[in-house]
């Protein structure tokens, strides 16, 4: 392998920290009020363009993300302004004069709205201003939804999804114009023509009853920076087009008009089940162009660790030289099997794995040899794990050995689950006495006195979130909502770093299973990607139009999958930052992801109790949608092998179900936007409820037992 | 869809005004406060739904202050400091100036008070248990998993056993559509036995021990088997043959009068009705008679001037009160057959006078409403045979006789109090009430001297649900409860301001009392600021008994008791006797 084309870690950092770290406090509400949005319609381009900047469509070659002063030649002028602008507006000089000279941008902007940032929120909200009449609001709309309702079955889906959007921008519209009674009359006599699942959104539109109130309303931002997509059919459109011809003059058609993003597309109108099936997040069904990219879903080739069993000894001797040994062991493998699905082994750089790796790797092996195959007649054993005195979120390291919770009063703890105890290291100068070449070098510098079954974490300053134990359990992540993410060493049990860029409370942490990265997921409506060696996000992935509330790595390290508050799926990027796929369906925040074993499916949960299953393979359809729970579900495991679905719940319930039907049975035909989800009874294996015990996490040990935890409310 | 808007929650002009003045600002525009109101109730519910996702971060389904707190620090607002504190928030009303007001008490502290204060304890620190929630699939059947059966399961099975049938017959059809498709998986489906006849090997050892234990002679063991049966889930398969020991239990024993066993198989009814777990609408024939039989019986002891079978009957009539509250439905009409016998034994002239004890014992304990309508008649010829038997020169009628006046002594006043108006005469109480008159007036008169104790005496016997956490009872319990007189706490203010803290729903409403009753339920924040909720009862005057409760949430349940309704459980005389005792 060549040196000069295999990207190197200093290569894949920001080349220009300070901007990203600027921009990365973008104030919330501003993000969606700067006026230039994608085409698409899902990205703020002044946050995303800093590291998209590259050529997005060769991933074939190794990212190269260095930002060269000119590399904002070809950017977008008007974002720049924006940008600018924005800084003018908070008075932010330095930063400005900074990014000025950084890209060579030296045009003079002018702040023209003096108002601040309600000037500019006004701009956005003047395209309200009309002079309808708005007593015939009500009627047009009444009209809209009889002419639906009159539909033939064939388009009538297709066609009901516009009420919504219809509905609250016109309400917005008499709000702006000052008719409150009859903006208020409006929602009551015509929400009940709407879809259940947009209750809340509604309910919340509904709170804003004056002009005055709709700046800085977070929801309605949302709904005016990005268009509502509704996904058509050739006929519907056109049958769409007949009506809206006849009464050109109301409101509705301009609405349509200018609010919508009617996604066009070739073939059969679509049935109820499948249009309600998209439905859910708070723009709409995903645009079929955001879904287009091809993913690489494939595992990476794994070491050939026979070799590393057997010459373990020999291992040893080259320990100066691994490289060399590596390379020589990917020629081996490339010959044993290729997965076409994997992306190139330096699609992004992975951490050289050390001995301890090695090692660790082939205690995976020998112990999947041992491990209980799982499937409808098998049912796996569940270890029940519960806190007493409050827990917020567990984690378990991948080998089942260390179990970490945060609590509400912001501590951490970790508890050892095997006999063997949580040793701290020696101090500093008994460290140095130790033979560093010596074979148990890791097992020396440990000591043995300081062994204990439990130790405690304190350094946040409010309740912690989330936590994550990296591969090799030498670390711990943890975000809080204090709003930083804390790295821990497991071995001098001290704090190592403080990784601040998300200013508001950070929900979500998790560790890459190749260790080294880690990915955080906040209020900020941003997804981070972080390194164990920097202090600076390496990606800041934008785009979600609410909270991020989940975050997770695909297996090969390449993706990671968010779940949001604005209740969709997006998966992204790593090695340029970005959105891929964007996975429309639930009607709830999504509260739990997860990938699938093998790369190629993604399981997400939601607070509205259904559990969906996507296929990486296909273009952001639903494979399965699995509904038995009654309440948020927090957590999602596949068994080690991949045949079996847990789901955990607020519900206090563990609930199994069978995976290796659902891919089964969407392999036989392509999942394409014609067929609906999977929902059958019998995919359901078993429940199994606990005594009051939410479960926030569950666990597949490498033997595929299947370890869940949760606080007890006794 | 949006019912809720229907009833929308917002903060009032008013409020605005009366918090304007308690801050100086006064007097405040009407356009001013109502615009301001506006605003505030558009503010307040926004942080209220940024607060939601705090909730469920915090994987808890109830919205507490801190929520509040961080949503406003999320905003960059500074967030109130000292208001994170226990989940019951007591809103108390005053009313002066023809106005209501509603506010937190809020004491003023003494900071030298706080730093000589001990500290106080450090919360306790978090700990992990594990246990098996399944093997293989299967879950085993440990104090530490649910019940395997649970009771809502048991109640839907005892009112509708046809269920159990329909579920197997799906199962069948599962079954069917799995062979039709030539799956292998047919082991999987489990279909449930309809009926469990056999009891395991250890359910019988159980069973054994546990019988042996609750009546035999070693004290410590029966403490622990009667708290086995209290708190043990998955008992339900063994719940028949318990009841059945305990039924010819009784009928032996009552025959034999043994009082001491009597007693400890009340022990072992009562550890059954403690049982969260199960659920014994099914086994009431067996329970009921004996119950009924420890409290009204002619004798239950060798000694009936010596033993204390008084005792024994005051238990049993708790009992019987608590299965009347677990279990009364209108299609069993529990009480109304109980109260029924009950009444029967209140003749006098026939019974003998340990039965109208352990009738008016067990009258009593179903509630001020059932004093008033059942008991109250009757003072009269109670009195007269109290009389009677007070002089006597057997012990035992004089002992009896005691007891009788002590028990109508304790419990009728409270009511007297609610139903009649001052002054109390003592020639009325006289007139009305012969004998115990005096007695009575006395002791009304002490109530009223004593408010808040009133309330307390009230429903002193059956304050036990109070005793719950007012959090925990669904609005249409709370107006159960309330029917029996027994409602959750509610704070009864007075014209002149005094505040009164009493027990029931059941205190004797003047004029101008307005009664608040608080509860504070899971915040259903989609309503915005409704948490804790705030539901205003106009007690009727006068004649009237029945309080409306309004409330959003449970108006179905409150139409079910109009205003000035007579306790229905009461109307039809006692006929016949259904227990055959």
């Amino acid at each position: 392998m060549d040196d000069s084309d295999s990207p190197t870690y200093a290569s894949l950092a920001p080349a220009n920290p300070t901007m990203v770290n600027d921009l990365a406090s973008v104030d919330l509400p501003s993000l969606s009020n700067i006026p230039d949005v994608n085409s698409n319609g899902h990205l703020p381009s002044a946050v995303q363009s800093p590291l998209s900047g590259q050529d997005v469509s060769s991933p074939q070659t190794p990212a190269s993300l260095d930002m060269k002063s000119d590399g904002y030649s070809d950017m977008d002028k008007s974002t720049m302004i924006a940008v600018i602008q924005f800084l003018k507006r908070g008075n932010l000089k330095s930063t400005e004069e900074i990014l000025r000279k950084e890209c060579g941008f030296f045009e003079p902007v002018d702040v023209t709205d003096t108002s601040g940032a309600l000037g500019e929120e006004g701009e956005v909200l003047a395209a309200y201003k009309s002079d309808g009449n708005p007593a015939e609001y009500q009627d047009a709309f009444k009209a809209l939804s009889a002419f639906v309702e009159k539909s033939l079955d064939a388009y009538k889906y297709e066609v009901a999804a516009v009420l919504y959007p219809v509905l609250i921008h016109m309400y917005l519209e008499l709000i702006y114009n000052g008719h409150r009674g009859e903006a208020v009359e409006l929602l009551q006599n015509c929400s009940s023509s709407i879809e259940a699942h947009h209750a809340d959104d509604l309910r919340s539109i509904s709170l804003v009853t004056s002009r005055a109130q709709m700046a800085g309303q977070p929801l309605l931002n949302t709904l005016l920076s990005a268009q509502y997509t509704c996904r058509m059919s050739r006929d519907s459109l056109a049958h769409l087009k007949r009506f809206l011809a006849d009464r050109s003059a109301g409101p509705v058609p301009r609405i349509i008009q200018d609010r919508l993003n009617i996604d066009l597309v070739d073939g059969q109108p679509r049935t109820k089940a499948q249009v309600l099936a998209v439905q859910g997040a708070i723009t709409g069904e995903a645009p079929r162009s955001a879904n287009k990219t091809k993913i690489f879903y494939g595992l990476l080739k794994e070491p050939e660790l026979q070799t590393v069993i057997n010459e373990e000894e020999e291992a040893e001797d080259d320990l100066d030289k691994p490289k060399k040994k590596k390379s020589k062991k990917d020629a081996l493998q490339k010959n044993k099997k290729n997965d076409p699905n994997a992306p190139p082994a330096n699609r992004i750089p992975l951490p050289e794995l050390r001995d301890q790796d090695k090692q660790e790797r082939a205690r995976i092996y020998r112990d999947s040899m041992k491990r209980v195959t799982l499937s409808r007649d098998a049912l796996p054993s569940i270890c029940f794990y519960s806190f007493v005195n409050a827990s917020n979120t567990v984690d378990i390291s991948d080998d089942s050995s260390i179990l970490a919770f945060g609590s509400a009063e912001s501590i951490l703890s970790v508890h050892s689950i095997t006999p063997a105890k949580l040793k701290a290291m020696k101090p500093a100068e008994q460290l140095s006495d130790i033979d560093k070449d010596s074979e148990d070098v890791l097992v020396r510098m440990l000591d043995d006195r300081s062994g204990e079954t439990q130790r405690n974490l304190m350094g946040h300053s409010g309740p912690v979130t989330a936590v994550s134990v990296s591969p090799d359990k030498a670390l711990l992540a943890s975000s809080g909502q204090d709003g930083t993410v804390r790295i821990w060493s497991l071995q001098t049990w001290t704090c190592v770093v403080v990784l601040r860029g998300h200013i508001y409370p950070v929900w979500s942490v998790r560790f890459s299973p190749h260790g080294y990265y880690l990915v955080t997921g906040g209020h900020d409506r941003t997804a981070r990607l972080w390194t164990t060696d920097q202090h600076l996000p390496l990606r800041i992935f934008a785009g979600h139009y609410s909270d991020v509330d989940v975050v997770e790595f695909h297996p090969n390290s390449n993706y990671v999958a968010s779940g949001s508050s604005d209740r969709s799926v997006r998966l992204w990027d790593c090695s340029n930052g970005a959105c891929v796929r964007i996975f429309t369906g639930h009607k709830g925040t999504v509260s739990a992801v997860n990938f699938s074993p093998c790369g190629r499916y993604l399981a997400s949960g939601s607070c509205d109790a259904r559990i969906l299953v996507w296929d990486l393979g296909g273009h952001g359809n639903a494979l399965a949608a699995l509904s038995s729970h009654s309440d948020t579900i927090h957590t999602l495991a596949f068994s080690r092998e991949g045949t079996i679905l847990a789901s955990g719940s607020m519900d206090c319930t563990v609930k199994i179900w069978d995976f290796a039907k659902v891919t089964e049975e969407g392999r036989d035909e392509d999942v394409n936007a014609t067929t609906s989800p999977l929902e059958d009874k019998s995919l359901l294996l078993s429940t199994f409820p606990t005594k009051q015990t939410p479960v926030l996490s569950l666990h597949f040990t490498r033997r595929n037992v299947l370890l869940a935890s949760g606080p007890f409310n006794g | 869809m949006l019912d809720e808007v229907a009833v929308p929650s917002a903060v009032s002009a008013e409020s605005i005004k009366i918090m304007g003045e308690s801050i100086g600002i006064s007097p405040l525009g009407d356009d001013v406060a109502r615009e301001l109101a506006e605003d505030i109730t558009y503010r307040l519910k926004n942080i209220v739904q940024d607060g939601k996702k705090f909730t469920h971060h915090g994987k808890r389904k109830r919205f507490t202050c801190e929520d509040f707190d961080w949503a406003l620090k999320s905003k960059n607002i500074e967030p109130i400091y000292g208001v994170v504190s226990s989940e019951f928030i007591p809103w108390r009303l005053t009313s002066g100036g023809g106005r209501d007001l509603h506010f937190l008490e809020d004491r003023e502290l003494e900071v030298s008070d706080i730093v000589t204060q001990q500290l106080p304890k450090l919360p306790p620190a978090a700990a992990v248990k594990c246990h098996w929630l399944a093997i293989e699939g299967v879950q085993p059947a440990i104090p530490e998993n649910p019940a395997p059966m649970s009771k809502n399961l048991q109640k839907q099975e005892a009112v509708d056993p046809a269920s159990k049938l329909a579920a197997a017959q799906a199962d069948t059809r599962n079954t069917r559509n799995i062979h039709g498709r030539g799956l292998k998986s047919v082991e999987t489906v489990r279909v449930k036995q309809l009926a469990t006849h056999e009891l395991s090997a250890e359910q019988q050892l159980y069973y054994k021990e546990i019988t042996e234990a609750c009546v035999g002679s070693d004290e410590p063991k029966r403490g622990e088997a009667l708290h086995s049966l209290a708190f043990d889930p998955g008992l339900h398969q063994m719940v028949a043959r318990l009841c059945t020991f305990i039924a010819e239990g009784v009928r032996v024993n009552v025959v034999q009068r043994n009082l001491a066993l009597l007693i400890y198989l009340m022990r072992m009814t009562k550890a059954l009705l403690d049982n969260n777990t199960l659920y014994l609408e099914k086994y009431l024939h067996e329970l009921t008679p004996s119950v009924l039989t420890c409290i009204v019986s002619r004798q239950l002891c060798l000694k009936p001037d010596m033993d204390n079978h008084w005792a024994l009957r005051d238990f049993a009539a708790r009992l019987m009160s608590q299965i009347c509250r677990h279990y009364n439905t209108t299609t069993n009409g529990l009480q109304t057959r109980i109260s029924r016998v009950f009444c029967k034994c209140l003749n006098v002239d026939k019974t003998p006078l340990a039965t109208v004890y352990g009738a008016v014992a067990g009258l009593c304990e179903l509630g001020p409403e059932v004093i008033k309508a059942l008991v109250v008649p009757k003072l009269r010829v109670l009195s007269n045979k109290i009389e009677q038997c007070i002089e006597s020169p057997s012990a035992y009628e004089k002992n009896a006789a005691v007891h009788i006046k002590g028990m109508l002594v304790k419990s009728v006043p409270p009511v007297l109090k609610m139903n009649r108006n001052p002054p109390d005469l003592l020639t009325d109480y006289k007139n009305d009430f012969g004998f115990l008159g005096p007695l009575l007036q006395a002791s009304v008169i002490k109530l009223r001297q004593t408010p808040g104790v009133g309330g307390v005496v009230v429903s002193a016997p059956a304050l036990a649900p109070t005793l719950r956490p007012l959090s925990t009872p669904t609005p249409t319990r709370i107006l159960h409860q309330s029917v029996g007189g027994v409602g959750g706490r509610a704070l009864v203010v007075g014209s002149g301001g005094q505040v009164t803290t009493t027990g029931g729903v059941g205190v004797a409403p003047s004029p101008g009392q307005k009664l608040i009753i608080m509860t504070s339920r899971t915040p259903g924040v989609q309503q915005g600021l409704d948490s804790p909720q705030l539901v205003s009862a106009q007690l009727p005057l006068g004649e009237g008994s029945g309080a409306t409760i309004l409330s959003p949430t449970s108006t179905a349940a409150g139409a079910a008791l109009p205003p000035g309704a007579k306790y229905v459980l009461v109307k039809t005389e006692p006929t016949d006797d259904e227990y055959g005792m």
